[in-house]
């Protein structure tokens, strides 16, 4: 699979293009311009053998054509160039006009001939072609590739209000049950969840309808056990189940959730990751963190047999990317409303969290946060103030959940956007939930240069997530898991994989008390490579498993890591995990 | 320009796909409406008088052809090949893609511009266009049963732990390789 398709968008693009191209034709001949028509062209060469039927099937033939071509173009063409997409399928018409020109229409000719076979030459095989076709050609498929360009846009996601299909019922199945309560290190991967809006809240990404998960969700899960996945980071889709205030549609995820319950593996279930329903706004709203306690609270007395929360998936990335980067959800571009939204965040999380404790008072938290770290690239002072503030500011919704004291310039950025001092005062006083645990996620743009124009550059792994990992080590002092990483280049993961792993032990040998380990996701993933800010459908392939449900090389190589580990001293039972679920 | 681009997207098949004979047997397979399609038209005598064969020679040296090319289908389409939603897309065009470089441009030069017409090239065409959609359509059905197992494949030297060397080999006979 190279991208998704919306094969409905790009079926509709072909048949309007096909259409456009054969009204040209009419229109410009019944002007008297000399023209190509296709339709009749083929009528009188391929199906000249049914008089009757010959304009019908042409045209037919001739629709599929442009169907054909206009999947052909969601596959291969669309999104690759920063055009708009009218623009983009005339770019593309080039690649049809041109076999249409050089093989199709003087092959046409070919075919009317009244001869089985003939000896040609160059000259005499584009015999047919003069001027005035070529320029008709060219006509007709360029209004071909604008109308297809015009129709066939955003492959994946869906407009705000629209609820895509609940997912597919339960299969009859039979698998080992589920290990409540087990103390073995973790093993873990993830469904990729997010759903951010994007276009300023017009458009929904929602990755688990665009891998397909809501289709063949009892698949993935199956598929995870078989590689032997203990636990599996599961993001419920928040805003598709929680409707409003007091209301929940609770069928997007009943079936999931009886499967995992019944089979495993064991979920950490995910409750806010990147996105909001779109009656409570953006992460800009401080009502979220009494919205999302509810939500919480209602998700727990559901499930009462889930045990592991991860209650807002990496905070930091998303006050980041919806409100400094402005790329998703409220897309605004200000360090106050950075702030904003890392307190909106972490105050939810903290309430959710209570909310759960409430209903289980034996719940295990799972905090995933991005690690990162910033490195002036020299000593100019300003370079180095940017770097410093970079690499306060990923602390920020960390230092609040877990009642860390504030860096002086983050406290009073969140006090210039009207926190009140002792709202700030009494979540530093908070006694944080002992089994909470601190999940470092770890990716290879995750060290940053900052360049001599100030501006962050990836470095790759230079230090390496033994050394980020140590640096929130040292600042929390709480139980860590490596909750993500993957590598974009599909050939390179297994070794990535592996040196993560390595990165894992050193830091457990080290005296970390270290309880699991993620490869994220289980399949690949869609337009991560752009930060899911547009909706191209471009596949990610960083997955266990490819889109077709295909294990990757680094699925294998997860299953030879998991099978070499397990049984283990240290592993099979892991002190540090043992110790959290007492 | 598309093979880089469906290389970045990882398509390697990787150790526990076999997508070489996968192809084969899908491009055998889908000769057989193909050939269905030449019979119709009468193409197929016309490519025998062309090739100077018998038409059942020149079907079963059309049907080796066809093996070979559904095996480049498969490991050039790499993963993508096994998408059943785009399959047949994938396998239109290389049938679309063999007919205009192989029995439009190809054959007419290695018959000294001797070349099918009227019925006889609509029929090959078509019967390409057939075959690219019917190998297309076959591949990841075809390929499914021949996946080595997750256990199996999983147990491959190049996915267990030396994978996480940056250099294949031992240190002493990098250093080696280096210095010659």
């Amino acid at each position: 699979m190279i991208r998704v398709v919306a094969l409905r968008k790009a079926i509709v693009a072909g048949l309007a293009g096909a259409a456009a191209m054969e009204a040209f034709s009419i229109a410009s001949a019944a002007a008297g311009f000399p023209t190509v028509d296709l339709v009749k062209e083929l009528s009188t060469s391929e199906f000249h053998r049914l008089p009757l039927l010959a304009e019908g099937a042409a045209l037919i033939a001739h629709l599929c054509i442009g169907v054909s071509w206009a999947v052909f173009y969601a596959f291969f063409f669309w999104g690759r160039f920063r055009l708009p997409p009218a623009i983009q399928g005339l770019i593309f018409a080039i690649l049809p006009a041109t076999l249409a020109i050089l093989v199709v229409y003087p092959e046409l000719a070919l075919m009317r001939t009244h001869s089985d076979l003939v000896t040609l030459s160059l000259s005499s095989f584009f015999a047919s072609l003069s001027v005035p076709t070529v320029v008709s050609l060219l006509i007709a498929h360029a209004l071909f590739g604008l109308t297809v360009g015009a129709i066939y846009r955003r492959p994946v996601g869906y407009a705000v209000d629209h609820r895509p299909p609940r997912p597919a019922h339960r299969q009859q199945m039979s698998a080992p049950n589920r290990r409540e309560n087990s103390t073995a290190f973790m093993f873990a991967t993830g469904i990729e969840c997010s759903y951010p809006t994007i276009d300023h809240g017009r458009w929904r990404r929602d990755e688990m309808d665009s891998t397909r998960h809501y289709e063949v969700w009892q698949r993935d899960f199956q598929l995870a056990r078989e590689i032997g996945i203990t636990h599996i980071r599961y993001g419920p889709p928040l805003h598709l189940v929680y409707e409003g205030p007091g209301r929940f549609d609770w069928d997007y995820i009943d079936p999931q959730m009886a499967e995992l319950r019944d089979f495993g593996p064991e979920p950490i279930i995910d409750l806010c990751h990147f996105g909001l329903p779109s009656w409570l706004g953006d992460f800009q709203n401080r009502d979220i963190g009494q919205a999302l306690e509810e939500y919480a609270g209602a998700f727990a007395d559901r499930y009462p047999w889930v045990r592991f929360y991860t209650p807002v998936n990496e905070m930091y990335v998303c006050a980041r990317m919806s409100a400094l980067d402005g790329l998703w959800n409220e897309q605004l571009h200000d360090e106050g409303a950075y702030a904003r939204a890392a307190w909106n965040l972490a105050n939810a999380s903290v309430r959710m969290s209570d909310a759960i404790l409430k209903r289980r008072d034996d719940a295990v938290f799972i905090n995933s946060e991005s690690s990162e770290f910033y490195q002036p690239c020299c000593p100019d002072p300003d370079i180095q103030k940017v770097a410093e503030a970079a690499n306060e500011r990923r602390f920020l919704p960390l230092d609040l959940i877990f009642a860390h004291p504030l860096d002086k310039p983050m406290h009073d950025l969140l006090c210039g956007q009207g926190i009140a001092e002792d709202d700030i005062g009494k979540i530093g006083r908070r006694k944080v939930p002992r089994r909470s645990i601190l999940g470092v996620d770890y990716y290879e743009w995750n060290e940053r240069l900052i360049d001599r124009k100030g501006q962050a550059q990836a470095l790759g792994e230079l230090f390496g997530w033994y050394v980020i990992a140590d640096q929130y080590w040292q600042r929390y002092r709480r139980p860590m898991m490596h909750t993500e990483t993957n590598k974009m280049d599909a050939d390179g993961a297994p070794r990535w994989l592996w040196r993560q792993w390595h990165n894992v032990q050193l830091l457990a040998k080290a005296g970390v008390p270290l309880v699991g380990f993620t490869w994220y996701s289980l399949t690949d993933q869609i337009d991560w490579s752009i930060a899911i800010n547009e909706a191209i459908g471009l596949v990610y392939p960083v997955g266990l498993f490819d889109l077709n449900r295909e294990a990757r090389t680094v699925g294998l190589a997860y299953k030879h890591l998991i099978d070499l580990y397990r049984d283990q001293p240290g592993y099979a039972d892991c002190k540090a995990l043992k110790e959290i679920m007492e | 320009m598309m093979y880089g681009f469906v290389a970045a997207h990882g398509y390697d098949p990787g150790p526990s796909q076999r997508p070489l004979a996968a192809g084969a047997i899908s491009g055998i397979l889908a000769t057989i409406p193909a050939l269905g399609v030449l019979i119709g038209f009468g193409s197929l005598e016309v490519e025998a008088r062309i090739l100077a064969m018998s038409p059942l020679e020149t079907a079963a040296i059309g049907s080796l052809v066809m093996a070979s090319a559904g095996a480049v289908y498969a490991r050039f389409f790499g993963r993508t090949a096994n998408a059943v939603h785009g399959g047949w897309l994938f396998g239109l065009s290389f049938g679309f893609a063999l007919w205009g470089a192989g029995a439009v441009l190809i054959l007419p030069l290695l018959s000294g511009g001797r070349a099918p017409a009227g019925n006889a090239a609509a029929g090959l065409a078509l019967s390409l266009i057939v075959w690219g959609l019917a190998t297309g359509v076959l591949v990841p059905f075809v390929h499914r049963p021949l996946h080595e197992g997750l256990e199996k494949a999983s147990k491959h030297k190049s996915v267990g732990p030396d994978a996480a060397a940056a250099r294949k080999g031992p240190v002493h006979q990098q250093r080696e390789a280096s210095r010659s």
